[in-house]
């Protein structure tokens, strides 16, 4: 068989190993358990890398059940599989290329700083890379839900890492219950799969996917859809696992848990909440996309929600002061987009803005990280100022980075968020409202990323240095630099690998992610998609053919004019806040349209109350029951205890009666006495 | 000023009738009950030697009957241990250490566990 | 030959009353004195019997019968005087702190 792929199961026990050897022997190594982490992680890149290679040379997708951990008797088996297709292989690559990065700056971020606790932190980072990778890996629904709870496990353990301090400890809090409130509705979807389909894998003729097809193209109904018709009943399916992507990846409305969690270290925000587990939500959507293909409402529910969330997260990012909070909304508008193309019937399109946000905004982060240490832990944007001259190496990987999030020609973003935009607005054009809807909420935030983007680049970095901290920074050393560069190379290029409109443009055949996601599992191609789209969706349906270009060159133009807008405003020697002449509506996008109160308002007014009847109910009447019946119990006993009195005459009085009884019980019933 | 004399019968009278209902109950058994042919001994038989055989194990006596032997030396041993008993329980504690039957209701042992005074 | 229900009656009559000083008794020699009574009752149903069946048992076993009930006295005496040295009196009815 071969190899690479047999040694699959490697990828995700590499950083397992890495975690218990941090956990239990990190304080005796120098580094306090990073050399392991750092040795995993290249580990499963190597791995990765190997199997991607094997994948490019033709041996086939690979699919396997590992372990059978409940075989079931005429019902559900429960497995652990590994599923080795291109889309797997890519993210593979891209979870543990961005994990070794973050292993190599957190020793500059962390272990130079003096951080107490350092061998949990990479424990805890070591188990996110194992869960992230076995998510990444699995091959059925139930084993996606079981690392899909681990990788928010770890994002809790890892955003209270400094726990004693009541911010990360209640950011940690609340980013596991929110993320848990909508794992309750995947929860659900899980168990209604495995109750409509009696199986809940990806792949195979017997996958989900391929059976909820066949429902609905052929009447004979083979599934339990519990009396609704299939088409509504699969809707309901992919909105119940919908609510967990919707918490996961940060979207609204469950995405408030997303600027709190930057309460954790910086490195642990570029890993999780920039690049990999937001990416969870957003990959198994990917994942499962012949199940949503086939229901259009479902497509149309995600792809308003990313393109609302997208113009929502932007329009808070513009107000804010600290730069990890700018990134935090930032991340959320990005994954809107990339539900945006999900919806949109984009699949290349959101993977490929999958893969470049994910070397992009973790570039920025760690660029932030970077400044942040450079300013000794000051994260306000109005204390800093001027670091372009003291940080030469952050500034320009920090602008690339900033390039690739607006969306500027040739850099990454620009490739990827255009071509989401422009699959939205194809299909969109078929007659679909909502689509073209969440198409215009799209483009108005390109042009609020680019200002935000460009407002950050500016304070941060331009102009005169504002407090003694921007006029000296620390310096930072060659272990925060090399992750950078290597970041701010891979967001320049990456772009490249898949330049749709160059494409169209030249008839070049240099689309490349689009070639690599050609190829897997018979249900798992965008050939296949694009047909279930086609069918069921609608999508293409009128056959434009719409070029690239204009759509293009519109959302580059409102890019630009943001970041000039931005330039315009801020990049001066002394700026102002200028948000401050938005008045009113300022105080509502600080406040994050009041969302968190709203939430605490749910849970606190509504929720509460309604748990207090519940609980009187409980409380008087179930323990009622019981204590009534304990104290008939009680009562009964007390008086019958009475009996004893200590003297024996009254004991020989009750035998005697006791025998007269018997004996005349006896006596009547065998008839002595006739 | 002198009353007649009183039976002494002590407190609870009604909880002797109990008692009378069980002879009654066991009047009507007995009546009732068929016993059978009354056989007695034979004629001109000592009925004590029998009985003296009998516990002997020797079947020399004219009545018939079983062998009480063991129950006899058991007897003999029983009445040795019941004298013992009787003379141990007795006995006037001599001293604190040697007591082995608490002859006070417990109180001075209440009051040295407890750590009170002594009275 | 005498019916040996008169017997069996006397002895049951004789059992009642002793009975009824055991109910009723408060002093507890007095109530040794019908836990006797009730011993003797049960030998002269033993006797009875003797003479119904023509055997020698009956007699027998009421010896062994007296001589347990002897045994048991002395110890019931001993148990008078202990309980004597505890409550201060021989009053049966006094002796109560066992109960609830």
């Amino acid at each position: 068989m071969v190899l690479a792929f047999d040694l699959t199961p490697v990828i995700v026990l590499l950083p397992v190993l890495s975690f218990v050897i941090a956990l239990f022997a990190g304080d005796y190594l120098p580094w306090g358990g990073a050399e392991v982490g750092i040795a995993a992680t290249t580990g499963a890149l190597g791995l990765s890398l190997w199997v991607a290679l094997t994948l490019a040379i033709g041996s086939g997708p690979y699919h396997q059940t590992v372990y059978t951990w409940a075989s079931g008797l005429d019902a559900v088996n429960l497995t652990f599989g590994v599923l080795i297709d291109p889309l797997s292989s890519m993210m593979l690559i891209i979870v543990s290329l961005v994990a070794l990065l973050i292993h190599i700056f957190s020793l500059g971020y962390m272990n130079d700083e003096g951080e107490d606790g350092i061998p949990r932190y990479y424990a805890g980072l070591g188990l996110f890379s194992a869960s992230m990778l076995g998510f990444v890996v699995a091959d059925n629904l139930l084993m996606a839900f079981m690392f899909f709870e681990l990788v928010g496990l770890c994002s809790y353990l890892l955003i209270g890492f400094w726990f004693r301090e009541s911010g990360p400890s209640s950011a940690a809090k609340k980013a596991f219950l929110v993320t848990r409130f909508g794992d309750y509705f995947f929860l659900l979807g899980v168990v209604a799969v495995f109750a409509t389909f009696g199986t809940a894998m990806f792949v195979g003729e017997s996958s989900f996917p391929a059976l909820a097809e066949a429902a609905i193209n052929t009447d004979q109904v083979a599934v339990n859809t519990f009396g609704f018709s299939p088409q509504s009943w699969f809707t309901i399916l992919g909105l119940l696992v919908l609510g967990g992507v919707i918490g996961k990846s940060a979207q609204f409305p469950l995405h408030t848990w997303l600027p709190d969690a930057m309460e954790g270290p910086t490195p642990v925000s570029a890993l999780i909440h920039a690049a990999t587990m937001v990416a969870a939500g957003v990959y198994l959507v990917a994942r499962m996309y012949g199940f949503y293909a086939i229901s259009p409402d479902a497509l149309a529910i995600i792809a308003f929600v990313g393109g609302f969330t997208a113009l929502f997260a932007a329009s808070m990012g513009v107000v804010k002061r600290e730069i990890k909070q700018v990134l935090a909304y930032s991340t959320i508008s990005q994954y809107g987009y990339m539900m945006l193309g999900l919806g949109g019937g984009g699949y290349v399109a959101a993977t490929f803005h999958l893969m470049t946000h994910a070397f992009f905004k973790a570039l920025l982060f760690l660029g932030a990280g970077s400044v942040i240490i450079a300013m000794h832990h000051t994260e306000d944007m109005w204390e800093m100022g001027g670091l372009k001259r003291k940080l030469p190496v952050t500034y320009y990987t920090f602008l690339a980075g900033s390039l690739a999030l607006s969306g500027i020609i040739p850099f990454a973003g620009f490739w990827s968020k255009d071509e989401v935009l422009f699959e939205a607005l194809l299909h969109g054009l078929d007659g679909n409202t909502i689509l073209l809807a969440a198409y215009a909420m799209g483009l108005l935030a390109v042009f609020l990323t680019g200002f935000y983007t460009f407002r950050m680049v500016f304070l941060t970095f331009h102009g005169k240095p504002r407090t003694d901290a921007a006029r000296s920074p620390h310096t930072i050393r060659w272990n925060m630099k090399l992750p950078l560069v290597v970041l701010g190379i891979l967001a320049a290029t990456v772009g490249l690998l898949n330049m749709t409109p160059v494409a169209e443009l030249t008839g070049l055949q240099i689309e490349f992610i689009h070639q690599w996601l050609k190829h897997g599992f018979a249900g798992l191609t965008t050939e296949h998609y694009e047909v279930l789209l086609h069918d069921y969706a609608g999508y293409g349906v009128a056959e434009l053919h719409l070029s690239p270009l204009l759509p293009g060159a519109v959302s580059l133009g409102l890019a630009l004019s943001g970041a000039l807008a931005a330039r315009h405003l801020y990049s001066v020697p002394e700026p102002v806040e200028h948000t401050a002449k938005l008045g009113r509506a300022k105080t509502v996008l600080y406040n994050n349209y009041y969302q968190d109160e709203y939430q605490v308002w749910l849970a606190t007014g509504l929720t509460r109350s309604v748990s207090r009847i519940s609980n009187k109910f409980d409380q008087g009447i179930i323990d009622g029951l019981v204590n009534a019946i304990s104290s008939v119990s009680l009562f009964i006993g007390s008086r019958m205890r009475r009996i004893q009195t200590g003297a024996v005459n009254d004991y020989a009085v009750l035998l005697t009666l006791g025998l007269t009884a018997l004996l005349l019980a006896v006596g009547l019933v065998g008839g002595w006495f006739v | 000023m002198t009353t007649r004399p009183r039976l002494n019968i002590g407190t609870n009278l009604v909880a002797g009738l109990g008692a009378f209902a069980l002879f009654v109950v066991m009047a009507l058994t007995i009546l009732n009950a068929s016993l059978p042919e009354v056989q007695g001994f034979p004629e001109g038989a000592n009925v004590t030697a029998s009985i003296g055989y009998a516990i002997f194990n020797l079947s020399l006596g004219s009545v018939p009957g079983e062998s009480f032997l063991a129950a006899f030396i058991i007897i003999a041993i029983t009445l040795d241990v019941a004298l013992d008993g009787a003379v141990h329980l007795a006995r006037r504690q001599r001293s604190e250490k040697q007591q082995t039957i608490l002859s006070d209701g417990g109180k001075r042992l209440k009051s040295v566990v407890l750590d009170e005074e002594d009275e | 030959m005498v019916p040996p229900q008169y017997y069996l009656l006397l002895s049951a009559a004789l059992f009642c009353i002793g009975l009824f000083g055991i109910l009723t008794r408060q002093n507890a020699l007095l109530f040794l004195m019908s836990v006797e009574l009730m011993l003797n009752a049960a030998n002269i149903n033993l006797v009875a019997f003797s003479l119904v069946w023509g055997n020698i048992t009956g007699q027998t076993f009421g010896l062994f019968t007296m001589a347990l009930a002897a045994a048991e006295v002395a110890i019931g005496i001993g148990i008078v005087l202990v309980l004597y040295r505890n409550f201060d009196d021989v009053d049966v009815t006094n002796a109560t702190t066992m109960r609830w």
